[in-house]
């Protein structure tokens, strides 16, 4: 076991060096592939945020879109009303603040739903609060731009040049980020408190885990990872609306990346949001609009035919546990 | 007064479409515990269907019922058995809650691509034929809606509660493993209701084609709609799920007329939200039946 890790981690820093060092052998502003890793590693960060709270904690939320539209809006807004007086461009605290402003709605909206609900209704209450958030964004009038969004390209400081290799640096980091706090979250006390909760709740709840505490952190830390996501992803598009950091892609592709890869793998996000984001590359590319025809298909028959991931290949023994699935 | 009324008929009728995809929703949840996000998908296609039967081949609507209704059944079947008859049987619920996105996705990007992404509508012959009583108007068309919203959960209700397979779903929603050990075939019990899930889509499907215009876009909102009116009207309950249809279609009508058209959305799944939170079994389902932590 302590081999496997020291084979895997080896594999981790090599992938680390290769694509924190990408852009100085390959122009990622021209080529297409800086563009390609940046979108795959936001959302990276998204599916690591949903890989804690459903993957290892069992509890599906089908929020994302929301977290990641509500960090996108914080960054957006605050730097448009200039609030914090700091007009760097991929400012700290801007990215800082629209993780945090994720992580006090997640905590709002799930005390009252995990500690009454579980299962489906949580689902339900996740997906009604991302319709919520959404419909207020749109009516938002003067404070949020309603359906327009804000604009913020004028809101550039002047003699920062748009390059597409500080977003590359700045997605990757993150990601690297987000999978180290899943991987230390979820092998510490409290990855074991996630996934007792997972397999048995009253069981757990029994053993003296404290089942609303950690649930409600799982949920929270990973609406801040969608937040932060959507920050980047606004510094992106300079144009923040409703229909572009809010809509159902944002929540279902993170959960395909990561049932693709493996649910409740450190690597499986990593590696459906690769794969998935390919397909959709190439789709927009060779057969422009059916697309989405294609995502559909491929979604069906990854969930027929792949259902435990491409990581739980590996691990699957037929007969153990009713989820088919490595615990990572 | 009367615009109180007008109101209020409107939002019954309007309410009806919810009513019976709620139905729908409740039977497939009930007996395979899936979150069929599709269903409004379903709902839209069947749509499209009677446009077409109605366009090209100049078939009535309501006529269309009876072509429409059972074709749905067996596409019902067909996707169960294609579909979600080994996912049913996963304890792991994001396998067949990713098959419905996964279906949602393929369904409405192929409605996009065979009907194009302008909203449709029928203009039928009695489309304009009103009531008009003490000032209040009620189309005919909207009217036969609530009586299809009726007759599908008194349809689904006897089925349910005097048939033999009825009984098996009944008892599957109650408890599956205890079924199946009692020698009840799961997968068609679980097959059946998916069926009859999918044939209330496709009357939803038929009503919605005579009264709304609808677009490719509209099913997945749609079926949140049917989704809150299922948690309004609790689980496990044929005339509930109905009504709490009944109800969200008021609630809309009366938000839109004193709050504004804008904020429908949000006065609906705010009440979602709060009957999630506060009344978890909704207003008409059995008590008990969610267990609390």
């Amino acid at each position: 076991m302590n081999r496997r890790k020291l084979i895997w981690a080896g594999f981790g820093a090599l992938a680390v060096v290769f694509f924190g060092t990408l852009p100085f052998y390959y122009d990622v502003h021209r080529g297409q592939w800086g563009i390609f890793f940046f979108n795959v590693f936001v959302y990276v960060i998204v599916a690591q945020g949903w890989n804690l709270i459903s993957g290892y904690t069992g509890q599906i939320s089908l929020g994302q879109n929301a977290f990641f539209g509500v960090g996108a809006y914080t960054m957006a807004l605050l730097w448009f009303n200039d609030v914090t007086k700091t007009g760097y461009y991929f400012d700290p605290v801007l990215m800082i603040l629209s993780g945090v402003t994720p992580f006090i709605l997640a905590v709002l909206v799930g005390v009252p739903l995990l500690s009454r609900l579980r299962g489906d209704y949580f689902a339900f209450g996740t997906l009604g609060m991302g319709m919520i958030v959404t419909v207020l964004f749109i009516n938002g009038g003067m404070f949020t731009g309603g359906a327009e969004g804000r604009m913020l390209v004028p809101k550039m400081p002047p003699g920062v040049v748009f390059n597409l290799r500080t977003h590359y640096w700045v997605a990757f980091l993150v990601a690297v980020l987000a999978t180290l706090v899943v991987y230390f979250m979820t092998s510490s006390r409290v990855g074991l408190a996630l996934k007792a909760i997972r397999e048995d709740e009253v069981s757990a709840a029994s053993h003296g885990v404290n089942v609303l505490r950690y649930k409600v952190l799982a949920f929270a830390v990973g609406a801040s990872m969608a937040g932060v996501a959507g920050s980047i992803y606004g510094y992106y598009l300079l144009q923040v609306t409703p229909s572009n950091v809010l809509t159902q892609n944002w929540l279902f592709y993170p959960i395909l990346m990561v049932v693709l890869g493996g649910t409740g793998t450190i690597l499986g996000p990593w590696l459906g949001a690769f794969l998935i984001y390919l397909m959709s590359w190439y789709g927009d590319q060779y057969v422009a609009g059916f697309s989405p025809i294609l995502s559909g298909i491929v979604i069906i028959l990854v969930m027929l035919f792949l259902p435990s991931g491409i990581i739980g290949l590996g691990q699957k023994v037929p007969g153990l546990g009713k989820r088919g699935r490595g615990s990572g | 007064m009367s615009s109180l009324v007008q109101i209020l008929i409107n939002g019954l009728l309007l309410g009806s479409m919810y009513g019976i995809a709620a139905i729908g929703l409740s039977l497939i949840f009930g007996t395979m515990r899936i979150i069929f996000i599709a269903q409004g998908t379903m709902i839209v296609f069947f749509a499209y269907l009677t446009y077409w039967s109605f366009v090209k081949a100049g078939i009535d609507p309501y006529l269309s019922l009876l072509t429409v209704v059972p074709f749905a059944f067996v596409v019902g079947l067909g996707l169960f058995y294609l579909l979600f008859r080994k996912a049913a049987a996963l304890e792991d619920r994001n396998v067949s809650l990713l098959l419905a996105v996964g279906l949602m996705y393929l369904v409405d990007n192929l409605i996009l691509r065979v009907w194009s992404a302008t909203p449709r509508g029928l203009d039928i012959s009695y489309s304009g034929a009103m009531i008009v009583a003490w000032g209040i108007r009620v189309s005919w068309l909207r009217l036969a809606l609530l009586g299809l919203a009726f007759g599908s959960a008194v349809v689904v209700f006897v089925f349910l509660k005097k048939t033999r397979v009825g009984t098996a779903v009944r008892a599957a929603s109650e408890d599956m493993e205890a079924t199946t050990i009692l020698g009840i075939n799961s997968v068609w019990v679980c097959a059946i209701s998916f069926a009859i899930g999918i044939a209330l889509a496709g009357v939803a499907g038929v009503g919605m084609a005579t009264v709304y215009s609808f677009d490719y876009q509209f099913g997945f909102t749609f079926a949140i709609k049917a989704l809150v009116a299922l948690a309004l009207g609790g689980m496990g309950n044929v005339f509930g799920a109905l009504a709490g249809g009944l109800l969200l279609g008021v609630i809309e009508n009366l938000a839109a007329y004193y709050i504004g058209i804008a904020w429908i959305e949000v006065a609906s799944y705010g009440i979602f939200m709060l009957v999630l939170i506060f009344l978890p079994q909704g207003l008409f389902g059995r008590r008990g039946l969610v267990k609390k932590v």
